[in-house]
């Protein structure tokens, strides 16, 4: 057996040596952390600066005109965000107009009617999907849902509304099939799975006390979800509303593929267009002369702030519902 | 062997005029008391009392925290722990803590216990086994543990977990245990091992307990401290404070009048 | 009889309104199932051995995709080797030195930021970053990318693992005088490592379908190439290319190319939910 008092000694004058090398190593590691915490604010700065510094040449020549410029012409070398722009709003809003509605009633759906050995794997599905990478989304709206789109459904649209007055415009043919419509249509697909993701989990931070109170009342389940459920997440579905418009209006892949590069505006919403990303990824790596280049990251950098404002603001609404969620439960 | 050495009566940790804030709410109120060497001081008091924020202090395990702050002096073996130059590692080396609810690490039971021996020595393999077996014996666990060394800490019983953890602060050699309610958690018989267990340690270490069970603090301790609302109401041997409290509160307390 | 007939319209309204939340479910979900089926369809019919064998060919000529998938293979695990430990240390420093610090609350946000911002202005970024000071395009310059992707994931999730780590075990490590750093590495570390794998299995399903911000770093080469200084094939800009050319045989492997990254991609997250499940029944 060890000798107690003996060791108790000897280790007297270890710990001495090993506190030493502690400090040291423990001031090491803390700066390693930091530096690597840092190297994330340092990327994003990195973004901005680049942004900035590559746009600069397009911005200094058309001022702040560039931004409601229509023109995009490299053969006369003169550029306008507005195209773009325009595309980018119209697709995500109207993808949004689709996806939001839908994507809270599957996650209504998912938390108070699906039977519930059903709702996990439904739940988990849905999951699963909101991680499959948008140029899945873009190759099958190219090869399946457009040539359908143009010979089914474009034509029904165009005529039903061939009277009314304000929808004749916005929907005027020829059926091209690729266009506006499309794109913002393959975009509410794509990110339908994440709404629904992410309003169920905020439904599940409602307490189920507060839920089993409205229905001892004898509220019915759609009461229990307009009086209770959505006024006491409301900032959750918003926020993460907020943040699938970020992914909507920075999305690429979903909408280069149908959206048609034309970059002009027209009243139809059938017509083609453009988005910012989609302009960025179809005319980047042939665009020739500096100017050209340039108005591409200058629309891309339009697209950063654009995008920031939108996340940050979702970020804010979620941290405020989670420090409430935090204290209900306190 | 108790019986051989001779009565020591020498202060191994002493609490002066202390004093403790959580933000600006004050926990501990101008406290003062001795630990005495190899003997076994037990805190009472109804919960919120300042029991266990005293026992934090001792090791400065508080430090973990932004914006608590103790004043006044804990002095272990003559010196002032709450020193700025009082390096916090080598303290708590000296100082350990087991803590209410068992906390072993997500490693075998084996490395629970080498973990802290390897912090401070560099033993040979069968040095430290022989260390890990002897900590292991001291918490009266090796029986049961001894065929599954490999095996997760986690996979313990919770009374088992907390000897581990009680073996895992044995085995650093520290001069002082802080237990903080360590059977709280507890079945009654894991409690009985528990408190025969501290009982054995005494001999050989300071040790401090704080426990909202009365028995448990008649039955362990040599000393009691009685805490009220932060402040300290009563200190004396366990057995004068249990059967002729000078406090008019304490006597309340202890006879369960409330708290 | 007035509260019956006031009851039996908000019985009306709620049938109706959960048909219609019903109907939602219904639309959404037959849209995902024809994706996935049309997928699983195409892809199959495309699908031959020679795909992992023969490297993307000139229209008209057979072929198959080894070089876009090695490419994507090596450019992903080079992001991963690059993107993890940083990631994994700057969730580190948010969740244990920088809890209640201001510069870990701007990084906090900065990195969620990152975490959602369009992949392509990555592209943009690496490209002025790499590849105009290089000269030319790389399957590097792609890795960096794939690499400032990953990074926000890894740090997050870290992050949330080791918050989730209850304070109790810091306490009893730092209890027998144990230092800060070595608590973290020996002891949170490794009761979040499920966790933390997790993330780094979410990290990389998100790189490997990502194809915008390779479409001007790596690019694409129409070759097998090893060689990171020079631009490289990987599946995703492959798929794009293919998709978008009038051939029907560079069709038929854009389909099969893009089962192929689904695949993997579901495979690695439905990973990533097996070692979740995993945590805390150690």
């Amino acid at each position: 057996m060890v000798d107690l008092a003996l060791s108790e000694q000897l280790a007297g004058t270890e710990r001495i040596t090993a506190v030493r090398r502690f400090g040291r190593s423990d001031a090491r590691f803390r700066n390693l952390t930091y530096a690597a915490a840092l190297l994330v604010f340092l990327i994003f700065v990195g973004i901005i600066t680049s942004l900035a510094a590559g746009a600069w040449p397009a911005l200094k020549t058309f001022g702040p005109a560039f931004f409601i410029r229509l023109e995009w012409n490299p053969v006369t070398d003169q550029y306008g965000a507005l195209g773009p722009i325009y595309g980018t709003v119209v697709t995500s809003a109207l993808a949004m107009l689709v996806a939001v509605p839908v994507g809270i009633g599957i996650a209504i759906f998912l938390t108070e009617i699906c039977p519930r050995s059903l709702r996990r794997p439904i739940g988990i599905a849905i999951e699963l999907l909101a991680g499959i990478p948008s140029i899945i989304y873009g190759i099958w709206g190219l090869f399946v849902f457009v040539p359908f789109f143009q010979r089914h459904i474009e034509p029904a649209i165009i005529d039903l509304f061939a009277d009314v007055p304000v929808l004749r415009d916005l929907f005027a043919g020829p059926p091209y099939g690729i266009g506006v419509f499309a794109a913002a249509m393959i975009l509410s697909i794509m990110i339908l799975p994440f709404i629904t993701a992410v309003t169920r989990d905020v439904f599940e931070t409602v307490p189920s006390v507060l839920k089993e109170s409205a229905y001892a009342l004898g509220s019915t389940t759609w009461e229990v979800m307009t009086h209770v459920v959505l006024p006491f997440s409301r900032a959750g579905v918003v926020g993460g509303a907020m943040l699938a418009l970020g992914r909507a209006l920075g999305e690429t892949m979903a909408v280069t593929f149908v959206i048609g590069n034309a970059h002009n505006i027209q009243e139809s919403l059938l017509a083609p267009g453009t988005s910012i990303s989609a302009a960025i990824a179809n005319e980047f790596t042939e665009a020739v002369g500096t100017l050209y280049t340039s108005s591409l990251i200058a629309i891309g950098l339009t697209l950063f702030v654009v995008t920031f404002l939108v996340l940050a603001s979702a970020q804010l609404m979620l941290r405020r519902l989670e420090q409430r969620a935090g204290g209900v439960s306190a | 062997m108790n019986d051989m050495r001779p009565v020591t009566t020498a202060v191994r940790v002493d609490v002066r005029n202390l004093s403790f804030f959580y933000g600006r709410t004050q926990a501990l109120n101008n406290i003062s008391l001795p630990l005495y060497d190899r003997k076994v001081t037990a805190f009472i008091g109804p919960s919120g009392c300042g029991k266990s924020t005293l026992l934090r202090v001792m090791n400065r395990i508080y430090e973990l925290y932004p914006n608590q702050r103790a004043e006044g002096e804990v002095l272990v073996d003559g010196e002032n722990i709450l020193g700025p130059k009082q390096d916090l590692n080598l303290l708590r080396s000296k100082v350990g803590m087991v803590f209410q609810k068992p906390t072993p690490f997500p490693m075998t039971i084996f490395d629970n216990i080498a973990f802290g021996i390897n912090l401070y020595e560099k033993l040979p393999r069968s040095e430290l086994s022989d260390r890990v077996e002897h900590a292991l014996k001291r918490a009266a666990l090796w029986d049961e543990v001894k065929e599954k060394l490999r095996e997760s800490g986690l996979s313990l019983s919770g009374g088992q977990q907390q000897r581990l953890c009680i073996a895992r602060t044995v085995a650093t050699m520290p001069e002082v245990i802080l237990l903080d309610e360590p059977a709280s958690a507890l079945d009654p018989i894991s409690t009985a091992k528990i408190e025969e267990l501290i009982d054995e340690l005494s001999n050989d270490y300071t040790i401090a307990i704080v426990t909202h069970n009365m028995q448990q603090a008649s039955r362990v301790s040599d000393y009691t401290a009685f805490m009220f609302l932060g402040e300290l109401v009563e200190f004396g041997e366990t057995e004068k404070v249990f059967t002729a409290p000078a406090n008019k509160r304490t006597e309340e307390y202890i006879t369960g009048r409330f708290g | 009889m007035k509260n019956m007939g006031r009851y039996r319209g908000r019985r009306i309204r709620n049938r109706f309104f959960l048909s219609l939340s019903v109907l939602a479910a219904g639309f959404g979900l037959v849209w995902l199932a024809l994706i996935l089926g049309d997928l699983v369809w195409e892809g199959a019919a495309a699908f031959k051995p020679t795909l992992f064998t023969m490297s993307t060919p000139a229209p008209g000529f057979d072929g198959g995709l080894a070089n876009a998938i090695f490419g994507s293979v090596l450019m992903s695990a080079l992001a991963v080797l690059v993107g993890t430990p940083i990631g994994i240390l700057a969730g580190t420093y948010l969740a244990e030195y920088g809890r209640h610090s201001r510069t870990a609350a701007v990084i906090r946000f900065v990195n969620d930021i990152l975490l959602s911002a369009p992949s392509i202005l990555i592209g943009l970024f690496i490209y002025e970053l790499f590849v105009v000071t290089m000269g030319h395009f790389s399957g590097l310059a792609g890795a960096a990318a794939l690499a400032v992707l990953v990074v926000p994931v890894v740090t997050r999730t870290t992050e949330n693992m080791l918050l989730l780590v209850p304070n109790t075990l810091r306490e009893a490590a730092a209890a027998l005088g144990t230092p800060r750093s070595f608590v973290i590495r020996a002891v949170t570390w490794r009761a979040a490592r499920a966790g933390i794998i997790t993330g780094i299995l979410l990290a990389v399903a998100r790189i490997s379908g990502e194809t915008a911000p390779l479409l001007f770093t790596a690019l694409n080469n129409q070759f097998w190439s090893t060689d990171v200084m020079q631009p490289i094939a990987n599946l995703p800009v492959v798929i794009f290319q293919f998709a978008m050319s009038p051939y029907e045989l560079w069709h038929e492997l854009a389909w099969a190319g893009a089962l192929l990254v689904t695949a993997a991609v579901l495979l690695l997250s439905i990973l990533a939910r097996v070692y979740e499940g995993k945590r805390g029944l150690r």
